[in-house]
């Protein structure tokens, strides 16, 4: 009877750890397999279990006062609970919004864990059965109080023992992807900066592929040298003749990483911002993560830079190449290669005058915000640099799209809404509230859970841009908790009435409020709608 | 290609998919054919071809569940190719058989029968002559316009000039290429405004050899013009620039059939007069966006032979497209699309579709005498076995006279 206690003690164990581990890996996968990194978020997130220990405390501490042949009831019971808890954990390949995607990679990650628990799990409930007797199933629960807490870990010593052979299958994807490149060899453009360094490549694509010719370009967000070797290795084509490469700076040496991958013979900088503070803990080293891009450049390299940001203009100081360029909406701040004045924000995009070389072009752009002007200076800069005709470039500008939520003005009935979802930094979130200022409507509404990933500067940040926003806005919806405070505080500061606020909890919540209330020609700004934003702590 | 016993139904190889801006109007078109052909004579077979280039086949490309989970849902079909020389008497498969120790047939992959084949690919590599290309080194039948009239279709610059000698009514155009547009944008717009016919007054932009909408614009300011020449280069290498029509009537006309050739109804697409962009033309059911997936051409809301336009413009239009659709040497369905322009009363010839959306059945249907579209399938195919009779016909002089001297 007690062997059958254990054995059904060991499958609801071993089908919840199954499920949880899934769980955890959601996110150890988007710590990149660091296990540093994967510890900072178990602690930040205070991530242990809680529910398991509870099934196995209370099956294990019934199970020492009653007598052995109610053990195995108890057993059955308790093994269920583990069941009925495993079933019900979500599951993170199908839910969320960054979802576990069982790479080969993550696959191998998968059975080493298992391996792990086996090894511990098979040899514990062997030991109680011998040495306990007829109270082994307390025993076996007393281990399950650790046991529980494992896949977190196993997770780590998986990644760990996988570690020699992953990095040397890296590296040979590597050399390869190396190896491709230097044979094919493209004129390689990097990109990096705090913010915008997506949107920029994307425009930048289009401009070098509609007026120069065919250009690589890996696709979304993808700036890690794992990315781009894959991407190198599925998609670069003779073809190509330039190459557009995405450097994202998550520490120091990571661009120089990048570099050493794709050397780059041109370089943008869009900002040096605090986006990502978390990271980085201090703006030197933001500042200097991101100088790795111009240092890594040739001396007769192209190197392009945001006049309007002081950090980017320190860069050009610091670091001035054969050709060095800065683009800017606001002369103020010095002299200026590439600027716009004259513009208007209408409903069909925004119009202004371009100035390159002692031309001015009128532009007519789908595009809304300084952010995406700016992002659209940037381009237009590089791509005329590299020999492009600036009044072809500007017809193709003409024709782009805004992509999606990121400033993307639609209709729905007789309101328009203001898309903003994709994440919204400080600068992103001003330029839309200016957006919001300067088209007409009827009344202006923001929803929004606020700004994250911030650091320690979220609370203010938050609370200044509900500042901003109480002058604009004549109706603010709140989502969610993390930023209420902040943005509570901020509004009361600007004396905000409070009967033009409305705290909600919930996302949908929040739409379908607004989308129910909306009066004909109402313009609705809804930043920075990421579902992850309004994700509670995760609970295990 | 002789048949083995009587009985045996005519396996029809549809070929449909393919590199083009038109791939997904051409699953349409195609699975629409597949499931009006006539069982009891022919045969379909299901030949995709996928974005990337390859070949496939399967029971599984009737249901339209495997368009939406690609290119996962590729696995589950057989990849084929078409070799491009005669004797082969079918699609090979393009994956080596898995060798095992107890298998013993050293016969080679089994070759997938075809009697002939039926492209059903709309626009780039499928209508211009690329295909049929392949086709013809590989000595097959198959149905619709050879690799000449084909290519011509395709090009409207070409096109329209054939056409014009033949003393019909075409639009002016100026015709800008890519290169001259990138190197000096403003030259090429001023170009176009010295072309006469299209001075001054609103433009209209297109592709000079892509079918369908796509990159299709009116312009009226310098700016605009500029925008939609940059807009056809992603596209096209050549842009093609007319006046633009304000009052405006389309006429359609199907054509088919060889001495005689002979023509369907008429349909005007738009009753307002608007030119149709893609989302128009192929995501409406009588207006409205469809629920799911779309029935091409057919679903389009459209005037059928309308009481509203004379019977003077329908003759015209009628006669005209089979005089072009027999200049061209044309084979297969096409419809013919014209240009009235309502304040001058002239009929204009706009484009051919070498092989149109849905086949334009929904024309023959409502012609007099009605053609079913099984019917219509079946003069096609019969006219490409025909067809193939008469070139396997030709002699092929091979003799090494000029090595031997």
């Amino acid at each position: 009877m007690a062997l059958l206690s254990l054995l059904l003690i060991t499958l609801g164990g071993l089908l919840f750890f199954h499920r949880r581990l899934l769980r955890y890996f959601r996110f150890f996968q988007q710590e990149e397999y660091d296990s540093v990194r994967f510890m900072a978020w178990l602690r930040a997130n205070r991530a242990l279990d809680r529910r398991g220990s509870a099934v196995a405390l209370v099956a294990g501490g019934l199970s020492l006062w009653v007598r052995s042949d109610w053990a195995s009831v108890l057993a059955l019971a308790g093994a269920l609970a583990l069941v009925i808890l495993a079933v019900r954990e979500e599951d993170p390949r199908k839910t969320g919004k960054i979802r576990l995607n069982l790479t080969p990679r993550a696959r191998r990650i998968q059975r080493v864990a298992f391996l792990l628990y086996g090894a511990a799990l098979l040899p514990a409930a062997l030991l109680c059965h011998w040495l306990l007797g007829v109270r082994a199933p307390v025993g076996l629960w007393a281990i399950h109080l650790v046991l529980v807490q494992a896949p977190p870990l196993t997770l780590m010593g998986a990644a760990a023992l996988l570690a020699p052979g992953e990095k040397r299958r890296q590296e040979a994807f590597r050399q390869d992807a190396r190896r491709i490149l230097t044979e094919l060899a493209p004129f390689v453009i990097g990109i990096t900066g705090s913010y915008g360094k997506t949107s920029t490549k994307g425009i930048l694509r289009e401009l070098l592929q509609q007026g120069l010719g065919p250009t690589f370009c890996p696709p979304r967000s993808i700036n890690t040298v794992m990315g781009i070797t894959r991407q190198i290795r599925e998609n670069l084509r003779r073809e190509h003749r330039w190459a557009v490469i995405e450097m994202g700076a998550y520490r120091r040496g990571s661009i120089q990483r990048l570099c050493a991958l794709t050397p780059p013979r041109a370089a943008i900088v869009t900002t040096v911002g605090i986006m990502h503070l978390e990271r980085f803990g201090d703006p030197e080293d933001v500042y200097q993560a991101k100088s790795e891009l111009p240092q890594a450049l040739p001396p007769e390299g192209i190197l392009v830079l945001n006049g309007d940001n002081p950090g980017t203009r320190r860069m050009a100081r610091e670091h001035p190449k054969g050709t060095t360029l800065l683009f800017g909406l606001d002369p103020a701040l010095g002299d200026l290669d590439c600027w716009i004045s004259d513009a208007r924000t209408t409903p069909d995009g925004t119009v202004f005058s371009l100035h390159w070389r002692g031309a001015t072009y009128p532009v007519t752009t789908r595009l809304l915000g300084r952010a995406a002007l700016a992002n659209l200076l940037a381009a237009f800069t590089m791509a005329c640099a590299l020999g492009a005709e600036p009044r072809y470039l500007v017809a193709v500008m003409a024709n782009l799209e805004p992509e999606s939520n990121r400033l993307e003005l639609v209709r729905e009935g007789e309101h328009r809404v203001l898309r903003d979802g994709y994440n919204s930094n400080p600068a992103g979130f001003e330029a839309a509230l200016e957006v919001l200022a300067e088209l007409p409507a009827n009344r202006r509404i923001l929803v929004t859970p606020g700004m994250i990933e911030l650091g320690d500067r979220q609370a203010e940040e938050n609370r200044r841009m509900a500042g901003l926003a109480a002058q604009v806005c004549d109706r603010i919806l709140l989502v969610g908790e993390t930023n209420r405070a902040a943005w509570l505080e901020g509004l009361d500061q600007a004396g905000y009435p409070e009967d033009q606020r409305l705290v909600l909890d919930h996302r949908d919540e929040a739409l379908h409020r607004v989308g129910g209330e909306a009066r004909p020609e109402d313009l609705i700004l809804i930043e920075n709608d990421l579902p992850d934003v309004y994700e509670a702590r995760p609970s295990f | 290609m002789s048949r083995e016993g009587e009985g045996r139904r005519t396996r029809v190889a549809v070929i449909f998919g393919g590199r083009s801006v038109e791939h997904e109007i051409s699953i349409i078109t195609a699975l629409q054919l597949i499931r009006a052909l006539d069982t009891e004579r022919y045969d379909p077979i299901p030949v995709y071809i996928a974005q990337s280039g390859r070949w496939y086949t399967g029971p599984a490309l009737l249901e339209k569940a495997v368009y939406l989970a690609l290119p996962g849902s590729l696995s589950g079909l057989t990849e084929v190719v078409l070799l491009p020389r005669p004797g082969v008497p079918g699609l090979t498969p393009a994956a080596p058989p898995v060798r095992r120790w107890w298998r013993t047939d050293r016969t080679g992959p089994a070759v997938i029968p075809v009697d002939v084949y039926f492209p059903a690919l709309h626009g780039s590599l499928g209508e211009d002559g690329c295909i049929q290309g392949l086709l013809e080194m590989a000595g097959a039948a198959y149905t619709g316009c050879s690799v000449g009239p084909a290519a011509l279709g395709m090009d409207k610059w070409s096109c329209k000039r054939l056409v014009r000698e033949e003393g019909i009514d075409v639009l002016p155009d100026a015709v800008v290429h890519r290169e001259d547009a990138r190197r000096d944008l403003e030259d090429a717009r001023r170009r176009v405004r010295k072309t006469p016919g299209l001075e001054e007054g609103p433009l209209f932009v297109k592709p000079c050899a892509l079918g369908s909408s796509v990159g299709i614009r009116a312009v009226r300011t310098d700016a605009e013009l500029e925008a939609a020449l940059a807009q056809v280069f992603r596209f096209d290498l050549r842009a093609l620039v007319e006046p633009l029509v304000e009052e405006i009537t389309e006429i359609n006309v199907s054509v088919r059939g060889r001495r005689p050739a002979l023509a369907s109804v008429v349909e005007t697409p738009l009753a307002d007069g608007r030119l149709l962009s893609y989302e128009e033309k192929y995501m409406s059911r009588g207006g409205k966006k469809a629920p799911t997936g779309s029935e091409g051409m057919a679903g389009l809301a459209r005037r059928i032979d309308p009481e509203e336009l004379d019977g003077k413009s329908k003759d015209q239009a009628r006669s005209r497209a089979v005089r072009i659709y027999e200049l061209l040497g044309a084979a297969g369905v096409a419809r013919i699309d014209f240009i009235l322009d309502r304040s001058t009363g002239r009929l204009y010839f706009n484009e051919i579709n070498t092989l149109p959306g849905s086949l334009a059945f929904y024309l023959w249907t409502r012609s007099d005498p009605p053609l079913l579209y099984t019917e219509l399938l079946h003069e096609i195919i019969q006219e490409a076995l025909a067809h193939r009779a008469e070139r396997l016909s030709l002699e092929q002089d091979f003799g090494f006279r000029a090595l031997k001297g």
